[in-house]
Order: C-alpha cells, then sequence, then structure tokens
C-alpha cells in the first residue's frame, strides 16, 4: 500500500472513528449544500456539490465537510464578497458537522423507506463550533442508495460572522440552508 | 460643470450596475497558474495540504490544469457532470465539475485528458469547479 493510500485511510478515519461494522457506511464525495437569503434588498443563493459526508448506520456518527470556495453563485462580486470579507476562507477553508444520527437504524437502511431522523452535533463555521440539532429525512431506494435531506436555519452572528453595517440590510440575519446527500455503501 | 458631474454619476452608476451583475469568469479564458498531472496534484495535497492550498487555490481565485487518464464519469444535479480524473491513490483523485454541455462526446473512461478548472481544496478527493476540456 502506497504512502498516499495510507493517508486517504486515515483521512477516512480522521472523519469517522473506526467501528467494527466498516460494511454498514454510506458516503458520498457529491453531497449539495444550498443557501439562501432573503431581503427586501435581494435574494442571494449559493450552491455547494462537492460535500463529502460519511454515515455509520450502525453508530449513528455522521460526518460532512464543506469547501467554502465550492460555493458558486451567480454574481461573481457576491461570491468575492462571501470568500474575502465574511467567510474569510483563505483563514477557515472548511466547513464541516461532527455528530450523531437518532431516527433510522443500520437495519432500517437496509429496505426501502422514509425514516424522519435527528441529527444532533457540532457544525463548525468560520472556525467557530456550535451544537446544533436539526431534524431530517432519510429515504431509501430501491437500488440501495440513501437519500439524505434537511433543512435548517443558520445565523451569521453565530458563527462570528461580522457583515458591515453598509449591507446589513442585504443579508439576512436568518440563512436558509438545504442539504441533499445521495450516499452509497462504501 | 453640472453636465460633467452628471456624465460622472451616469459613466459611475452603469460601471456599478455591471460590476453589480458580473457573472462568474470565464474559466477558459483565464491564465492557468500551474499545469501538472492529476496525481502530482494529488500527491502535492497529501504531502502539505495547506502549502499546497496556498499553491494552487490560492486567495483569490486561479485556474490551474491538470491532466491524466480519466477514471469515472457521473452525472450530477443541475446539467453537472463529474470527471473523475486517475491517480496513484485508488481511494482518492481529482474531481472536476463540468456543465454538461462543456464535457466532450468523445471523453470516456480511460480517455487521456487536460482540464482547466478553478482548484476549491482538498477533502476526500482534489475538487476543481466550473471546468474546461483543454484541447
Amino acid at each position: 500500500m502506497t504512502m498516499k493510500a495510507l493517508k486517504t485511510l486515515a483521512y477516512a478515519a480522521m472523519l469517522l472513528p473506526l467501528a467494527a461494522s466498516a460494511q454498514e457506511r454510506y458516503a458520498t464525495r457529491t453531497g449539495h449544500i444550498a443557501f439562501h437569503s432573503e431581503t427586501t434588498m435581494e435574494n442571494i443563493d449559493a450552491d455547494n456539490r462537492k460535500v463529502s459526508c460519511v454515515l455509520d448506520a450502525t453508530t449513528g456518527a455522521i460526518e460532512f465537510a464543506a469547501l467554502i470556495k465550492a460555493f458558486e453563485f451567480e454574481k461573481a462580486l457576491m461570491q468575492e464578497h462571501f470568500n474575502e470579507n465574511y467567510m474569510e476562507s483563505n483563514t477557515y477553508p472548511k466547513a464541516n458537522f461532527k455528530g450523531k444520527m437518532t431516527g433510522a437504524s443500520a437495519d432500517d437502511l437496509k429496505k426501502p423507506g422514509t425514516y424522519p431522523v435527528t441529527v444532533q452535533g457540532d457544525l463548525t463555521i468560520h472556525g467557530v463550533t456550535k451544537s446544533v440539532e436539526h431534524p431530517g429525512t432519510l429515504t431509501v431506494e430501491k437500488d440501495g442508495t440513501v437519500k439524505a435531506s434537511s433543512d435548517f436555519v443558520v445565523k451569521p452572528e453565530d458563527h462570528a460572522i461580522a457583515i458591515p453595517g453598509v449591507v446589513r440590510q442585504n443579508i439576512a440575519e436568518e440563512i436558509t440552508v438545504k442539504v441533499r446527500l445521495d450516499l452509497t455503501k462504501m | 460643470m453640472i453636465a460633467v458631474a452628471a456624465a460622472v454619476a451616469v459613466v459611475g452608476g452603469i460601471f456599478a450596475l455591471k460590476e453589480y451583475n458580473r457573472g462568474a469568469a470565464d474559466v477558459a479564458d483565464m491564465t492557468s497558474v500551474a499545469k501538472l498531472p492529476a496525481s502530482e496534484l494529488l500527491a502535492e495535497f497529501a504531502a502539505d495540504e495547506v502549502a499546497a492550498t496556498a499553491r494552487f487555490v490560492g486567495t483569490t481565485e486561479q485556474a490551474i490544469e491538470v491532466s491524466g487518464p480519466i477514471r469515472s464519469m457521473e452525472d450530477a444535479d443541475d446539467g453537472k457532470v463529474n470527471v473523475v480524473l486517475e491517480t496513484d491513490d485508488a481511494l482518492a483523485g481529482v474531481v472536476c465539475e463540468f456543465a454538461a454541455a462543456d464535457v466532450p462526446e468523445t471523453w470516456r473512461a480511460g480517455s487521456e485528458v487536460t482540464v482547466k478548472g478553478i482548484c476549491t481544496g482538498m477533502l476526500m478527493d482534489v475538487v476543481l469547479v466550473r471546468c474546461v476540456p483543454v484541447q
């Protein structure tokens, strides 16, 4: 095994502490996170379709990570301000979540169905970690793909993201976040 | 004097409006700051992620060119296609996100290609977005 392969395995191990039941893991490298800010001045939307996520169905442990610079906006100026002024993505290049999912067991994920779940854990954005709990849904398709979705709200101030007064009216105090993940068995 | 001030205001307003509505830069028109094989790009991130991020992601948006055989191609949401370039590591690759219309019809798994895109960093793979083919 090459050194690089060892490092990749180490990265996966960092994402989720290894359990005996590695075969019950589901993952994606192309998850989708979208956010929406709505004010009377303007609406702002961004999408990131390169989100990594690993779910250990046996323990419920779940982690995901997103590169801040992979968020794409319709307007370049918004994307520049997002990276340079608000998220400071050169200093804080990633956002991540580490926690636990309850409401669906490993056995549930072996048969088609839809399961309401709760995800609880630590969300780190802009270098600031906050404990969160959000509802979500797991849908097991006939081909075994597990579709995970969750909609929730993030407040920039909770993660020390400073919004200058001159654009305060343009950016919502509560940002709507949508997470969509197609997880396949590892 | 008033006419000059009005002209300046109009020109300034037009500039501000154009700047506000400016779309993402066309990657095909950007100068590549680095050209290297996909396996080498992954190795650089694996060896020193901070240094590789500084070099290939940069502080402002920049394009790089990456070459190698295609490991896989997958359709994604919203008219996107993920082209994964082969590396020396079976567990990690270089994922290049294309608009479906920008992917040459001749590309298949195994094709030797060169891709130009915006490197955003590394998670499990090195990620490039807004990719275009380099002929």
